[in-house]
């Protein structure tokens, strides 16, 4: 491990002009949720400003990628392949879980007019680190909005002892270049350069790490992609054990 | 979006008539929470961009709800706030308190902190995630509000037996109250019970609490050995949960394997420093183990710390003076034991004392005997002029100075009252004998130490006698007198509560004698907090109460 005080003495540096940044994407981010959540439906909206409120949802769009990605390089800055993050499981039923992804999500959504279907059991209950899957799913359905057609599904189930929990939409599918990014940040190995200049590969790989801290009586979580599922378009399948 | 009706939601909460506080260094984030909690339907929304600002707020307004970031700049720390209005009263235990930061906190991860917030959040903060977590944060209180009650009563075993009923009807709690229940068991000295819990936690999941618990129970049974292996497990397990770190270094420390145990605290500093009590740990560690540099470091950011804490002690002061005079600087270790007796002479009476104790050990460690012997000499003077007499480290420190400055009298009267109050505590009586040893008293020592424990067996002795030969008004006055002259003897305080609840019991309850009964009691739980015999009479204190409550209202008015 690196702990020459230079070495601590950058992150700390880092580490602040991140959390500044944060800030602002904070004001930025919620502002335009503001903006948009006042503005009329696209549908009712009249031709210059629908295609106003489509640049603002595209904004917003944007402003949460930048998040995500602030948000993962912070966490795994120090050693790629040990996130530096103070894990914390607690129970949760999935009904505070969907509420909060569903909310994140609202704004955009119906910026878009896209629908979100959702099939899960509220009353369920399972152990998992709240804030990471929230954020991993909200980045999931925020990727699958820009991708599908008119509909995204998330979907969740216990089967075997495993919690899964996909995001499917019914756009054209993952192109077989990510479904092979996709292998690649799922086994684990970081592969080189040509990954981790891709920022869909820092969320990939983020993700399955993600999936991979949460860990009980000797398994581990796993990511996978595929394509079809029940709306025939992208699945982004997360397992925890 | 799906029509699926709003999940988990017992009963809605009516968040639009509460009282909010924000605490937001950043203008931008305070205006952006204002809006969010205004769709919530909330209208009264203070704001404040510093701890300082906070504190005023707080001061005049009881809020619902207090939104609060961790990092506020200059001055005073989220943490630093919460605790302060918890410890002067100005959130009710109603009040909602939500930490905000950028990013995932240590801090939020350590279960055993004493205040904690009600939840962390990470920014950036959503209207969605706020109103789940408030409206969670809300119903937990609900389920945990008779269970508080009990606690803040301290009466630990009917807290226990609440936890037992909730978990049948509250679910998703299960694990926060079988922690609780966990908690109550070690608090009542019930360690068995509290095993049987943790270990019912861990059939369910692998939670590194139950595992640091199960630990932390072996530490207080003296398998050092066995807490040690388990502490290093759950830091391999998870490496942010600090209080393992904590835990690990008593397990060394008792282990003898003080460099240890002064390394694990280094690195539970390094990841959370800003705690007061880790940090004086580890300076005292430190300065034990000869790390001068490693000592003054820990003792400075403690000061540095504690200048904005309401927790504020004059520790710090008094170590980082006998690094002084280590570093055979004498003349700062004074002025730094000046500032803590003009800034703690108030809240601490004791600091003059302890105060001069490190003045004269500076003063013998940097080689001057001659003022080392008048420090003595002022000491003594001290305690002759006063019957009341330091805690017990304090006293073994002060006859220990006393002893290698040359004077005699004093320490010996010292060492055998610190006796007749711990008479059945073998470890201590070791310590005292060691103390006798090095200043060349062996034999004169151990009669001492002889004679002082037969006195206080006589004396608690003499009071059972009475009380086992049903004269019970005689035996209160026996112990009330026993009281007197050892006042912190725990098995003679003990006794002495035992024999006023026979009292109460059998000759009708009597409001002053139970006060002095719960007096008593406090009393020792001061001494040594987490004893069985303690919990046991509270809770049969409170049912003898329970069962008066003409009397209870007479009381609650006064």
């Amino acid at each position: 491990m690196d702990d020459t005080p230079n070495a601590q003495a950058l992150f700390l540096f880092l580490a602040s002009t991140a959390h500044d940044m944060k800030n602002s994407i904070s004001v930025l981010s919620g502002t335009l949720e503001h903006l948009l959540a006042e503005a009329s439906p696209p549908a009712a909206a009249a031709g210059p400003q629908r295609a106003q409120m489509t640049q603002m949802a595209h904004m917003l769009y944007q402003t949460r990628r930048l998040n995500d990605n602030l948000m993962q390089l912070l966490a795994l800055y120090k050693q790629v392949g040990k996130p530096e993050y103070p894990f914390d499981i607690q129970p949760l039923d999935m009904g505070q879980l969907v509420e909060q992804v569903a909310a994140l999500a609202r704004v955009l959504l119906a910026s878009r007019g896209i629908r979100l279907e959702l099939d899960y059991d509220p009353q369920l209950i399972w152990h998992l680190d709240e804030d990471l899957v929230v954020g991993v799913l909200s980045h999931a359905i925020n990727n699958a909005i820009h991708y599908t057609c008119d509909t995204v599904r998330l979907a969740i189930r216990e089967t075997d002892g495993w919690l899964e929990l996909r995001v499917e939409d019914n756009g054209p599918g993952y192109p077989p270049a990510l479904l092979k990014a996709g292998e690649i940040a799922t086994r684990g190995t970081v592969g080189g350069v040509n990954f981790l200049t891709n920022s869909t590969g820092l969320g990939l790989y983020f993700s399955s790490e993600v999936a991979k801290m949460h860990r009980h009586r000797g398994r581990h979580g796993s990511l996978r992609l595929e394509n079809g599922g029940f709306q025939g378009g992208g699945c982004f399948v997360l397992r925890l054990p | 979006m799906s029509g699926a009706a709003p999940p988990s939601a017992p009963e809605p909460v009516d968040w639009a008539a509460k009282n909010y506080l924000v605490i937001d260094d950043f203008v931008g984030v305070r205006q952006l929470l204002r809006e969010s909690l205004r769709s919530l339907g909330a209208r009264n929304i203070d704001q404040a961009s510093s701890g300082g600002e906070a504190m005023g707020l707080l001061a005049r307004i009881r809020y619902d709800v207090v939104l609060c970031d961790y990092n506020l700049g200059e001055g005073k720390n989220g943490q630093q706030v919460l605790e302060e209005a918890r410890v002067r009263n100005l959130v009710n235990p109603s009040t909602v308190w939500l930490m905000v930061s950028a990013e995932k906190s240590v801090e939020s991860v350590m279960g055993a902190a004493e205040h904690q917030p009600d939840a962390y959040l990470i920014k950036p903060i959503t209207e969605g995630v706020l109103l789940t977590r408030l409206n969670r944060v809300w119903h937990r209180k609900q389920v945990f509000r008779s269970i508080d009650q009990a606690c803040a009563e301290k009466d630990y075993l009917r807290a226990a037996r609440l936890c037992d009923e909730r978990i049948e009807t509250s679910r998703v709690h299960e694990l926060d109250l079988l922690r609780m229940k966990a908690r109550l068991m070690e608090q009542s000295g019930q360690p068995a019970r509290a095993r049987e819990v943790y270990e019912r936690v861990l059939e369910q999941r692998e939670y590194q609490w139950a595992r640091a618990g199960l630990a932390k129970i072996r530490l207080a049974n003296g398998e050092f050995e066995q807490a040690r292996q388990a502490l290093q497990g759950v830091i391999a397990e998870n490496r942010y949960y600090i209080d393992a770190y904590d835990q690990l270094a008593v397990a060394y420390q008792n282990l003898g394997k003080l460099e240890e145990a002064c390394a694990v605290l280094e690195r539970a500093a390094r990841l959370s420093p800003n705690s007061v009590p880790r940090q004086r740990n580890l300076g005292n560690i430190a300065l034990r183990v000869g790390k001068l540099a490693l000592a003054e470091k820990a003792f400075r950011k403690c000061l540095a710390i504690g200048e904005y804490s309401v927790n504020r002690t004059p520790d710090a002061y008094l170590g980082l003076a006998r690094v002084c005079g280590r570093k055979n600087d004498p003349k700062e270790a004074l002025q730094l034991l000046a500032l803590a007796q003009r800034e703690f002479g108030q809240d601490h009476p004791g600091i003059g004392l302890r105060a001069r104790i490190t003045e004269g050990l500076v003063w013998h460690e940097s080689g001057d005997y001659r003022r080392a012997r008048k420090t003595g000499d002022d000491l003594e003077a001290m305690l002759n002029a006063s019957p009341e007499r330091p805690d017990v480290p304090t006293c073994l420190e002060l006859a220990t100075l006393l002893f290698s400055v040359g004077v005699k009298e004093a320490p010996v009267a010292l060492l055998c009252y610190v006796i007749r109050n711990n008479h059945d505590n073998p470890l201590l009586l070791e310590e005292v004998q060691k103390i006798f040893d090095k200043a060349r008293m062996q034999e004169e020592g151990s009669a001492l130490i002889r004679a002082s424990r037969k006195e206080a067996a006589d004396l608690m002795n003499q009071g059972v006698l009475l009380w086992k030969t049903g004269k019970l008004g005689d035996a209160v006055a026996w112990m009330r007198n026993a009281r007197k002259a050892v006042p912190d003897n725990q098995r003679i305080l003990f006794n002495a509560a035992q024999i006023m609840v026979s009292h109460l019991q059998q000759h009708g309850y009597d409001a002053a004698l139970s006060l002095e009964a719960y007096e008593i009691l406090h009393h020792v739980d001061g001494l040594l907090p987490g004893q069985q015999r303690f919990a046991q009479l509270m809770e049969q204190l409170a049912q003898l109460n329970a069962n008066m409550p003409q009397t209870v209202t007479a009381q609650s008015a006064a």
